[in-house]
């Protein structure tokens, strides 16, 4: 913490200048906006607006539904990271170990990092399509009655796959930039002292790669609370019925697509407190660690 | 770790390994060859059949198409505009964001500033709020600012989060403390450490992050949308968009293959840039990791 | 095959000529992708070649929710275009903040161009016009729902196209279903078997005149004969005689397209795709059937799709401008050639007489059906519904639809959410008002 610092006082504020200034504009304020508008009921043109203090937010804690998304939003995020995190690990174990063809392991397995949302969302239309995907007649050779879009069980399937397959690659960089850089000696050391490869995994290599584990789970979860949006509002072709969504979706769906702005509102406020409590979590662990490195 | 190996006859773990990657890699990787494929097929084969699993006739016709057939009313965007608009929203992100948060991390770590810790809390907590849920406040200040339809309006919004001055700032801090303290009894002032040592130093991450924040702006969609009215700006995620609106609306046959073709070519300079970067990528990454 | 070629060539020289120099120009923001898109890329370029004062340039926004809240948000700051493209269940919202738009009628009328809503098919004139029945928004894309069917099957099964559901339910399906086909599905369960549901038989949709009188309103759901309807779904689906895809629009039409299910519910619009599709059947379409048990004489229904409304605070000459395209718009010629490209509805009776007179619906007997049923008797209830925040409304009537037809739960209970729920709605959107 003690860094030596320079002394200059005007340099730094110039040097913070830029960014703060953007994120007073394009972030502050509209967070702001959020918080006030979610005290009203408005016409989203401007015209009539009328002041109902916290009725947004009684309204959704009232209404059911809103609460079956959040705890399909909670499922969800514990599903996507948990399956991203440990096949991105076992993928990054192995590409780690192997010497023939590592190198190309490591370009096939990254390379998906850069599909868009949207394409990728596309993708796992025509792949999970009711009548003419090939994972949907998977399904169904495995006795799985799988239909996408009408059984909600089939659809959430669904969303989480394509989420997954879009989130392994970046988990995998990580994980293997963390493998790599534990020391050698370590990892000889306990190739002489333990002999079979899985205690080896648990007693060594795992604790070692933790902080990692720590960073990327936090990553995860924020990806899978925010950044599935594109994934989503594809698969169920902007039309989710009944089937599932995430929190965040369900802002989207009462603000842009409904123009229902205090309602929304009142949802983005209750996302920003979970997700403020989320950061400061991540924040006292990602400090710690560094502390102890 | 290699050197291990032993003299006995065969070994079944790599086998198994293999398996597991091949397995892994094949995961990752069909849907984009099925993609790919499907690409090659009339719009109709394809809203018939769904994704195929041969080549079929139509790779020429469908990329051609995707890349220089005319359209929109002013009947001057083809893909190779969006393409050209989507590298200047890709590159202006990332070289932005750079910029920005690298001297904001800067400031943050190599300053004795009585409100570092607040400054810090500030930028971070920007993590929480996602642009689709500030889009209407937003786009109120890209109007006051009389920037909708530049490429400015179109880039700045989405600079304003925090991820790169959070990498930069847990990099900078992995720098040893005694550079900076021989830079200063040589005499160097703090622009002259910053440009002459810290940014050299920083060559990795930055590769990292460019890569990381390329990718974000490369596959920005609904901003774009929404603040853009000249035609001339269109990117080719919305060029996809729009194909893609055909399906839901379900009035005339989606161009499937001419937005597959379009998907594949979107992938292509992203991809190139990961697979290039790739090995500053995972060293920056490690470096940031310590 | 191509038919939407049709109308191309005559505006293709049209970038040639080059711009008048004291021109007004004019933006109209759309949601209409692919090839509609072009088609209206076509009728503004027609438009622009037509005279030399005016210029008016289209811009795709998107879908129909993303051009909305485009056109809000560029409101709110003051940069909004002339004209936008709203969609049926926003049009509550863009008509509810007066001040945001300048009524068609008005607008025409104060621009010297003659306007007489009798020129307009019967069931177009009044959905988005207000209580008094003034024209709000010039409707544009108008389609309405009807049934297609597959001559070959249901000659198979020696049946004709049923003209109420008692006759679907006792002929029609299980003689199909013997045939070896699935009868029916349909794409828009809130459109076509609720909103139009209601108007076919004259049932009140909503309170205060379906929402047209006040914000005040209450949906009026919670209907026997529409509860009757879905349980009758609920049967048939069990029986085979009856399936559903899910909410998406497409996914319940491929199969009628595949040739597996005989009949399907889609939109008087959905006739030009079918022909590009090349399906290997031959189709027709019939008017929406009805309950004989609820009403023996069926109302007409009403349009979907969406309208042009003309944005406020513009100046004079674009204003003019603004009214000049819509004149050009809804004369005969432009309508009928958006009619020959896109299979919606010609908007006007002049148009439609050109269409007959022109031969089309010998060519293309399905094209008629929407303007047949659009013009069928009016009742009390079937100019089409007001009603707030609809969007999600019919999100919530397609997740309880949704879990009925699954076995999530049962119609009554279904339906009461569906009541409780958009009552909500609606008692928040008039709040919106205040």
């Amino acid at each position: 913490m003690k860094r030596a610092g320079f002394t200059s006082i005007w340099l730094p504020v110039a040097l913070l200048l830029p960014q703060l200034s953007i994120i007073a504009i394009f972030f502050y304020w509209p967070a702001g906006w959020a918080v006030q508008s979610s005290f009203y009921l408005q016409d989203p043109f401007g015209f009539g607006s009328t002041f109902v203090g916290f009725e947004n937010y009684t309204d959704l804690t009232a209404n059911s539904e809103y609460m079956r998304i959040a705890w399909f939003t909670v499922v969800f995020t514990a599903l996507v990271t948990f399956f991203s995190l440990s096949i991105a690990l076992l993928l990054a174990v192995k590409a780690d170990k192997v010497i023939r063809g590592a190198k190309s392991y490591r370009t096939l397995l990254m390379w998906v990092y850069a599909v868009a949302p949207p394409v990728a969302g596309f993708m796992g239309i025509m792949l999970f399509h009711q009548h003419t995907g090939p994972i949907t007649d998977f399904f169904k050779a495995l006795g799985w009655d799988y239909k996408i879009l009408v059984d909600y069980n089939s659809t959430a399937t669904a969303f989480i796959i394509v989420s997954v397959w879009k989130q392994i690659p970046v988990n995998f960089i990580f994980f293997l930039s963390g493998l790599q850089s534990i020391p050698r000696a370590v990892r000889e050391a306990a190739m002489i002292d333990n002999r079979s490869g899985v205690r080896r995994f648990w007693d060594i290599t795992f604790p070692l790669l933790a902080p990692t584990g720590f960073f990327l789970l936090i990553i995860n979860i924020t990806y899978a609370l925010f950044d599935t949006f594109g994934i989503i509002d594809t698969l169920v072709k902007g039309e989710p019925g009944n089937n599932p969504m995430t929190l965040v979706y369900k802002v989207y769906m009462d603000g842009f697509r409904g123009n229902d702005l205090g309602g929304s509102s009142a949802q983005s406020v209750i996302l920003m407190v979970l997700v403020l409590v989320l950061t400061v979590f991540q924040f006292r662990l990602i400090e710690r660690r560094i502390h102890y490195s | 770790m290699a050197r291990t190996q032993t003299r006995k006859p065969f070994r079944w773990a790599p086998v198994f390994d293999h398996t597991i990657l091949i397995l892994g890699a094949l995961f990752m990787l069909v849907p984009v060859v099925l993609a790919f494929i499907t690409s090659s097929h009339s719009a109709v084969q394809i809203a018939r059949e769904g994704i195929m699993f041969t080549p079929g006739s139509h790779l020429g016709e469908n990329y051609s198409k995707a890349l220089f057939e005319k359209g929109g009313f002013t009947a001057t965007i083809d893909g190779m505009v969006m393409l050209k608009n989507s590298l200047i929203l890709g590159l202006g992100f990332a070289i932005g964001k750079i910029i920005i948060s690298m001297m904001a991390a800067y400031a943050l770590v190599y300053f004795r500033l009585r409100f570092a810790t607040f400054a810090f809390w500030i930028i971070f907590t920007t993590l929480l709020l996602p642009l689709e849920v500030r889009i209407l406040p937003s786009y109120e200040a890209i109007q006051r600012l009389d920037l909708a339809n530049t490429y400015t309006g179109l880039i700045v919004p989405l600079i304003a989060s925090a991820t790169g001055t959070f990498f930069f700032r847990q990099f900078f801090r992995s720098v040893p403390e005694e550079l900076a303290e021989a830079a200063r009894i040589d005499g160097a002032g703090p622009v002259k450490f910053f440009i002459d040592i810290l940014v050299p130093l920083s060559q990795t991450m930055i590769a990292a992050i460019f890569i990381i924040m390329f990718v974000f702006g490369w596959n920005q969609y609904l901003w774009p949308t929404l603040i853009t009215t000249d035609e001339g700006l269109f990117t080719l995620v919305r060029g996809i968009k729009q194909i893609y609106q055909t399906m839901i609306d379900a009035n005339s046959i989606p161009e499937y293959g001419q937005a597959l073709a379009l998907a594949i070519i979107a992938m292509l300079p992203p991809v190139l840039i990961v697979i290039f970067f790739q090995s500053w990528f995972v060293k920056g990454l490690t470096e940031s990791d310590k | 095959m191509n038919f939407f070629k049709l109308g191309a060539v005559a505006v293709s020289a049209v970038f040639a000529g080059q711009a008048a120099l004291a021109e007004t120009e004019i933006t109209f923001w759309h949601a209409m992708g692919g090839q509609l898109g072009e088609t209206v890329n076509q009728v503004a370029a027609g438009f622009n070649a037509s005279q030399d004062e005016y210029k008016i340039t289209p811009v795709f926004k998107g879908s129909y929710e993303e051009t909305l809240t485009a056109g809000i948000a560029a409101f709110r700051a003051g940069e909004q275009p002339n004209i936008i493209q709203v969609f049926d269940a926003g049009a509550a919202t863009v008509i509810g903040a007066q001040g945001a738009t300048i009524p068609v009628q008005d607008l025409l009328a104060d621009n010297g161009i003659d306007f007489d809503i009798n020129d307009y098919i019967a069931g177009v004139r009044y959905f988005y016009a207000d209580s008094d029945g003034k024209m709000i928004g010039m409707p544009f894309n108008s389609s309405t729902p009807i049934m297609y069917y597959n001559i070959q099957a249901l000659e198979k099964a020696g049946v004709t196209p049923p003209a109420t559901w008692e006759e679907f339910a006792n002929v029609t399906a299980p003689a199909l279903k013997e045939a070896g086909y699935i009868p029916l599905s349909q794409s828009h369960l809130p459109w076509i078997f609720t909103e139009n549901f209601f108007s076919r038989h004259n049932l009140q949709f909503a309170s205060s005149n379906n929402g047209y009188d006040s914000n005040d309103t209450q949906i009026m759901i919670n209907n026997p004969a529409i509860k009757a309807h879905f349980s009758a779904l609920v049967d048939w689906k069990e029986q085979g005689l009856f399936e559903w895809y899910g909410t998406g629009w497409g996914d319940n039409a491929k199969p009628f397209e595949d040739g597996n299910v005989a009949m399907w519910l889609g939109s008087s619009g959905s006739f030009g795709g079918l022909l590009a599709k090349d399906l290997g059947f031959d189709f027709s379409a019939t008017m929406l059937p009805y309950w004989e048990a609820v009403t023996t004489e069926p109302t007409q229904t009403f349009i979907g799709g969406a309208a042009l409304f003309a944005m406020s605070g513009q100046s004079a000459e674009e204003n003019k401008a603004a009214a000049e395209f819509f004149r050009y718009l809804t004369s005969s010629d432009t309508q009928y050639f958006w009619h020959q490209a896109t299979g919606y509805v010609p908007i006007t009776e002049a148009a439609y007489e050109a269409a007959k007179a022109d031969g089309h619906y010998e060519k293309f007997p399905a094209a008629e059906v929407g303007i047949q049923q659009l013009s069928l008797p009016a009742g009390e209830f079937t100019r089409g519904y007001r009603m707030g925040f609809y969007v999600q409304i019919r999100d919530v009537m397609n997740r309880e639809y949704g879990r009925i037809l699954t076995g999530e739960t049962d119609v009554e209970s279904g339906f009461a959410t569906i009541e409780a729920e958009s009552n909500k709605l609606l008692e928040r959107f008039a709040k919106t008002q205040g």
